[in-house]
C-alpha cells in the first residue's frame, strides 16, 4: 500500500500527461441494441467533457467500420506522445468461437489480434482497455501487454449474453461514489469495482442467474482476476489498474502545479503514509491506541490540506 | 478378444444373479433400508417379470419411500406406465393417490376412491380417504372412512388412530381407539401438526419413537417440527440420526442442510423477541424489523386483549427456497411468511427476506403484520383456531395497519367470484388444506379477509374477539357463525356472496372491455402515441383500479403525462398509483423525484419511507432519502436511513459514514458524529468535506484525539 501510494503520489506531483480517450459502441443488431449501445457511448463521452477532458483528446464512435477504426488509430498513433495514456472502450456484442475474439462492427468484425496491432501501434506510456461485450474474456489472451490494463465485462469468452457492464462503467465515470478514496479523481480500479458491484446487484435484484462476471488483468501475462491482489504484493494484478485515473472530478490538480505548496504537499504526503502504516498496524493494536493516533494524524492531515486549499 | 471374453462372463455372472432375484428378497432388502440393492432387485424382477404388475407396482411404492427428489418421479412414472397396461389397477391408483396426498393436492381423494372402485378391499386407500377426512377438519365425513377400513380390517392401526385423533383433538384424553402403536400415535400427530398443535404434535412423535425407535419417517417428522418451533439443536440431532439410518428423504435432506446454514445467520434479543437475520443484511434490516415487531405486539397485545408471555421469534431468508424448506422441509413453497405457535416454546414467524423477492413482488411489513395476528389468534384459542378464520383475520389485518397494504384483486380472483366459485364458510378450511387448485387458496385467502372485514365492519372488532373465544372452546364454525352473528352459516354464505359480487361488480361486468384498453394503451404506449394513452388511461384505469401489477394504466399515464410535460397530472397519477397499493419501488421512486423537483420535500420523503417497508436493499434509496430528512431537519429519520446504508458494507463507505456524521451532528450527538468522521476518513483521508467537519467539530484541536471510544448517546 505504502509503495503504492508513493507511484500515486508521484504520478500526481509530475507535469500531466495527457490521456485520449476512445469509445466505440458497436453493432447492436437490433434497434434496442443499438439505443443501448449508443445511449452508453454517449454516456461516457458526455462525463470525460464534464470531467475538462479537452475535445481533441475524446474520440467517441458510434457503430463505426472496421476501416474507420483503422483510420482513426492510425491517426492516434501519430498524435499521441510516449508520456500520455490512452483509455478505449468497446461497448456491443462480442463472439468467440474458441480461437478468436471478434468485436462486432458493422461490415467485417474487429478480432482481438487486429485490435492488439492498433493498439500496439499507439505509442502511449500506459493503456486502459475496456472492452464491455460479451465474450469479452476471449480477447485478454490478445490483449495484454505490459503497461496496459486488459479489462472484460466476462470472465472468459464463453459468456455469450450480451452484457450490461459498460451501462455501469459509464455510470462510474460521473458517479462521486464511485471515487471511494475521495482524491476526486475515479481509478481504473475503483471505476471496475463500481461497475462489477453494481453489474451483480442488477442480477441479483432481478433474481436472474449472472451471466457476465468481470475481470482485469494489468501484468501482461495474466488470464485475468476478478479482485486485485493485495496491494502490497509485488508484480501483483491491480497495481496499474489502481494507479490509472480514468477521469477526475475536482481541482485536485491545480495545488500540485503551485511551488508555494510544496512544502505543505510533502507533509501531507508524510502524513498519508503514516496513516497508511497505522492502518496496516492496527490489527496488533490496541484499539484506543489506535484510535488516538489515527484521530490525531487525520485531524493534522485536515489541517494541513485546509492550508493547501486557501 | 480377451476383452470380448471377459464381457460375456460377465453377462452370465449377471444373468445369473437376475434369475435368482425373489420378490421376497427385493423386499428384505428394502426393509433393511439397502435401497440400491432394492431398486437392483426389484429391476430385475420386473425385467424378468413383466406381466406382474404388482411388482412394478411395489418397486413404486419403494421410490416413494426413500422419497428423493428423482424417485418421487420415477414412483410417478412406474405408477403410470402400470396404469397404460392396466387403466384400474389398485395399487398404481393407491400409489398415485397416497403421493397426491403427501403434497395436499386436491386431486388426491379421486385416485383413492377410484383405488377403491378397483378394489373395494384396498385397505390403505379406505385409511387414505379417513386421512383426507380428517385433513380437511371434516370429523364426521373421517369417522365414516375410518369405520369403513376398520370394516375392511379390524386391526387397523391407521383407522383406529384416525377415530382416536378425532377425540383427542376435540379434546377427550381417553379414548377407545388409542391404538396403542407406533405407526398409530405418528398418524395422530400428523393431524395434531395440521392443526398448528406443534406441542401435541411433537408429543405423539416422541411416543411413537419411544414404541419403535427405528419408525425413522416418525423422527424424521419429529426434528421438523423442532425447527419449525426454532429447536435447532435436537432437530439436528434427530435429522442427523435419520440421516445416518437410511432415511434421506427429500425434507430430511433439505432440513439439514438448512440447518448447516444457520452459522450465517445473527440473532438479535429485544425482550419477549428474538429477530434472526442473516449477518450479510441483518445491519440494514434490523432497525427496521425491530421497530416493526415492537410496533405491531403493542398494537395488538391491544387490540386482543392479551399480553404476550412467551418468546416470538422472527426469522427473515434472503433465499426463497430456504424459507420454504424452513416452513415445509420443501422448496417451492408459495407463501411469504409462516407461523408457528407452541405453548412450550413460544412463536417463531418465519418469512421471506425482502431481498428474497423481486423489487415490489413483496411487502415485507405487511406480511409482518399478517403473520403476528396467527401468533395472536392462535395463542389465544390455543391452536384451536379453524385455519380459514386466522387466515382471514391475517388478511383483515394487513389493510387495517394501512390500507395500501395487503394484496389487491387479482384476475384470478375476479373470474372465480364471477364464476361463483366461493366456498360456504363452514366448509373454508378446505380451500386452505385440499385446495382443487392453486387459484384456491389464493381465492380463500381473499373470501376469508372479506369475512372478517365483513364482520368487523357489521357486527364489530368485539364479534371477532368472541368468536375467538368461542374456537378456543372448541366450537365449529357453524355454530360460532349462529351464536355471534345470529344468522344461518347459508345466510351469512348468501351476505357475503352478495358483498363480494356487489363490490367488484363493475370490474367482472367491464373486464373484457378493461383488457382490450389496456392493450391499446400499451401498444400506444409502445408507439409514444402519448395522447391516445392519456385518452384510454383513465377510464381503462377506473375500470379496475386495483390492478397495480406490471402493465399498469397510472404508470402508463404518468410516463404519458411526463412526456407531454404535464408534470402535476404526472404526480397525481402516481400518488393515485401509491395510495391504491402499487408497491414498485422504482415508480415510487419517480414519484419521489418528481415531487422533489416541485418542492414537496415532505411528501417525497413519505413516498421514499414507504420503500423502506416493501424493498429497503438499495442504499441509493436511502441516501436520498437521508438527505431529504436531513434538509428537512429530521435527524433521527435522517440517522436511521444513514445507518442503514452503513450497515449495508456500502460500495462507498467514507460518503455513508460521513453522510451519518452529518446526521449525528444535525441531533446534537457530537461524539458519535466523530467517530463516524473518523471512520469516514479512514476509508479516504483526503476526504475534504469530512475533513472539514471534522476539524469544526474539534474546534481544530489535536485534543479531540483523545475522542471517546464508539459510545452510543
Amino acid at each position: 500500500m505504502t509503495r503504492l501510494l508513493a507511484l500515486l503520489l508521484l504520478a500526481a506531483l509530475a507535469a500531466p500527461a495527457a490521456t485520449f480517450y476512445v469509445t466505440i459502441s458497436g453493432l447492436g443488431g437490433e434497434p434496442d441494441y443499438d439505443q443501448r449501445f449508443r445511449m452508453w457511448a454517449q454516456d461516457i463521452d458526455s462525463s470525460l467533457r464534464k470531467a475538462g477532458t479537452a475535445d481533441p483528446d475524446i474520440l467517441t464512435l458510434i457503430a463505426p467500420t472496421r476501416e474507420q477504426i483503422r483510420t482513426h488509430f492510425a491517426s492516434l498513433a501519430s498524435t499521441v506522445k510516449a508520456t500520455d495514456n490512452l483509455v478505449v472502450v468497446l461497448i456491443g456484442h462480442g463472439t468467440f468461437d474458441g480461437l478468436d475474439y471478434k468485436f462486432n462492427l458493422p461490415g467485417p468484425d474487429l478480432n482481438g489480434a487486429e485490435l492488439a496491432t492498433l493498439l500496439d501501434r499507439v505509442p502511449s506510456a500506459r493503456q486502459l482497455v475496456v472492452v464491455a461485450t460479451s465474450c469479452s474474456g476471449g480477447s485478454i489472451e490478445f490483449l495484454r501487454k505490459p503497461n496496459r490494463i486488459v479489462i472484460a465485462a466476462t470472465k472468459t469468452g464463453t459468456e455469450k449474453n450480451a452484457t450490461i457492464f459498460a451501462r455501469y462503467w459509464a455510470e462510474a465515470l460521473r458517479d462521486p461514489s464511485a471515487d471511494v478514496d475521495k482524491n476526486e479523481s475515479v481509478s481504473a480500479l475503483e471505476a471496475f469495482r463500481y461497475a462489477q458491484r453494481k453489474t451483480k446487484e442488477f442480477f441479483d435484484t432481478q433474481k436472474r442467474l449472472a451471466t457476465e462476471h468481470s475481470i482485469f488483468e494489468d501484468t501482461g501475462k495474466g488470464a485475468g482476476v476478478a479482485a486485485a491482489a493485495a496491494p502490497d504484493a509485488d508484480n501483483a494484478e491491480g497495481r496499474l489498474t489502481a494507479s490509472f485515473t480514468v477521469v477526475r472530478l475536482g481541482a485536485n490538480v491545480t495545488a500540485s502545479k503551485d511551488p508555494a505548496k510544496k512544502a505543505l504537499l510533502e507533509k501531507k504526503e508524510e502524513l498519508e503514509q503514516a496513516i497508511d502504516q497505522l492502518k496496516y498496524e492496527k490489527a496488533s493494536m490496541n484499539a484506543e491506541d489506535y484510535k488516538k493516533q489515527l484521530t490525531r494524524l487525520l485531524l493534522e492531515l485536515a489541517k494541513t490540506q485546509e492550508e493547501i486549499d486557501k | 478378444m480377451k476383452l470380448v471374453a471377459r464381457l460375456g462372463l460377465l453377462a452370465l455372472v449377471v444373468q445369473l444373479a437376475v434369475s435368482a432375484q425373489t420378490l421376497e428378497r427385493a423386499e428384505d432388502l428394502w426393509r433393511a433400508r439397502d435401497f440400491t440393492s432394492a431398486n437392483l432387485a426389484f429391476r430385475a424382477l420386473v425385467a424378468q417379470h413383466p406381466e406382474h404388475l404388482e411388482y412394478k407396482v411395489l418397486w413404486g411404492r419403494m421410490f416413494m419411500d426413500h422419497g428423493d427428489q428423482d424417485d418421487v418421479g420415477n414412483a410417478s412414472d412406474i405408477f403410470k406406465e402400470v396404469l397404460q397396461v392396466d387403466k384400474n389397477n389398485a395399487g398404481a391408483l393407491l400409489g398415485l393417490a397416497l403421493m397426491a396426498a403427501d403434497v395436499y393436492d386436491g386431486g388426491a381423494e379421486k385416485l383413492a376412491r377410484a383405488a377403491i372402485e378397483a378394489d373395494p378391499k384396498l385397505l390403505e386407500a379406505q385409511e387414505l380417504l379417513a386421512r383426507l377426512g380428517l385433513e380437511d377438519n371434516n370429523d364426521s365425513k373421517a369417522t365414516a372412512e375410518a369405520r369403513k377400513a376398520l370394516a375392511i380390517d379390524p386391526h387397523s392401526v391407521v383407522a383406529k388412530a384416525i377415530l382416536a385423533s378425532i377425540d383427542w383433538l376435540n379434546g377427550k384424553a381417553e379414548t377407545s381407539w388409542d391404538p396403542h402403536a407406533a405407526l398409530g400415535y405418528s398418524t395422530a400427530a400428523h393431524f395434531f401438526m395440521l392443526n398448528r398443535r406443534y406441542d401435541e404434535a411433537i408429543q405423539y412423535y416422541r411416543k411413537a419413537i419411544d414404541l419403535d425407535p427405528n419408525l425413522w419417517k416418525a423422527r424424521s417428522e419429529l426434528g421438523i417440527n423442532l425447527m419449525r418451533l426454532g429447536q435447532t439443536d435436537e432437530a439436528m440431532q434427530q435429522l442427523a440420526d435419520c440421516f445416518h439410518h437410511g432415511q434421506q428423504d427429500m425434507a430430511t435432506k433439505n432440513v439439514l442442510k438448512l440447518l448447516d446454514k444457520y452459522v450465517n445467520f445473527v440473532a438479535t434479543k429485544s425482550n419477549l423477541t428474538v429477530l434472526k437475520l442473516n449477518k450479510n443484511e441483518a445491519g440494514l434490516l434490523r432497525p427496521y424489523f425491530q421497530a416493526e415487531i415492537d410496533r405491531v405486539i403493542a398494537t395488538y397485545e391491544k387490540k386482543y386483549k392479551i399480553k404476550l408471555d412467551r418468546p416470538v421469534q422472527v426469522e427473515a431468508y434472503p433465499n426463497h427456497d430456504d424459507f420454504a424448506v424452513r416452513t415445509l422441509g420443501l422448496p417451492g413453497l408459495g407463501a411469504l411468511g409462516v407461523t408457528f405457535t407452541s405453548r412450550t416454546y413460544g412463536s417463531t414467524i418465519a418469512l421471506d427476506s425482502p431481498s428474497g423477492r423481486k423489487p415490489g413482488a413483496f411487502h415485507w411489513d405487511s406480511t409482518l403484520w399478517h403473520e403476528m395476528s396467527h401468533v395472536f389468534t392462535l395463542t389465544i384459542t390455543n391452536s384451536l383456531v379453524p385455519r380459514w378464520f386466522t387466515e382471514g383475520i391475517a388478511v383483515h389485518e394487513e389493510t387495517a395497519a394501512n390500507p395500501e397494504w395487503g394484496d389487491r384483486i387479482t384476475p384470478e380472483i375476479l373470474m372465480a367470484v364471477k364464476e361463483r366459485q366461493l366456498l360456504p364458510v363452514a366448509d373454508l378450511d378446505r380451500g386452505f388444506v385440499h385446495p382443487v387448485n392453486p387459484v384456491q387458496v389464493i381465492v380463500s385467502y381473499y373470501q376469508a379477509g372479506r369475512i372478517c372485514d365483513f364482520i368487523t365492519e357489521k357486527w364489530g372488532w368485539d364479534t371477532i374477539l368472541s368468536m375467538l373465544h368461542d374456537f378456543a372452546s372448541q366450537t365449529d364454525t357453524a355454530t360460532v357463525i349462529r351464536k355471534e352473528l345470529g344468522i344461518e352459516p347459508a345466510d351469512f354464505d348468501n351476505q357475503i356472496r352478495s358483498l363480494i359480487e356487489a363490490e367488484n361488480k363493475n370490474t367482472i361486468e367491464h373486464f373484457d372491455q378493461w383488457r382490450a384498453s389496456l392493450k391499446q394503451i400499451a401498444a400506444a404506449d409502445k408507439a409514444k402515441d402519448y395522447d391516445t394513452v392519456i385518452k384510454l388511461g383513465s377510464a381503462a384505469r377506473d375500470l379496475y383500479p386495483d390492478y397495480v401489477e406490471d402493465g399498469n394504466v397510472y404508470e402508463f399515464l404518468a410516463n404519458a403525462y411526463l412526456a407531454k410535460n404535464d408534470k402535476p397530472a404526472a404526480i397525481a397519477e402516481l400518488e393515485r398509483y401509491m395510495k391504491i397499493g402499487g408497491r414498485n419501488p422504482d415508480t415510487l421512486n419517480r414519484l419521489a423525484t418528481q415531487l422533489t423537483a416541485a418542492g414537496n420535500r415532505q411528501e417525497a420523503a413519505a413516498s421514499l419511507d414507504r420503500i423502506n417497508y416493501i424493498y429497503p436493499m438499495d442504499d441509493g434509496t436511502h441516501t436520498k432519502l437521508g438527505a431529504l430528512w436531513l434538509d428537512l431537519q429530521n435527524a433521527p429519520g435522517a440517522i436511521r436511513e444513514f445507518q442503514a446504508v452503513v450497515g449495508h458494507n456500502p460500495a462507498d463507505p467514507a460518503q455513508a459514514h460521513y453522510d451519518l456524521a452529518r446526521a449525528y451532528h444535525l441531533n446534537h450527538q457530537d461524539s458519535l458524529a466523530i467517530d463516524e468522521l473518523l471512520s469516514s476518513l479512514e476509508a479516504a483521508p483526503g476526504f475534504r468535506a469530512a475533513q472539514k467537519l471534522l476539524l469544526e467539530l474539534s474546534g481544530g484541536e489535536n485534543e479531540t484525539a483523545a475522542a471517546p471510544l464508539k459510545k452510543r448517546e
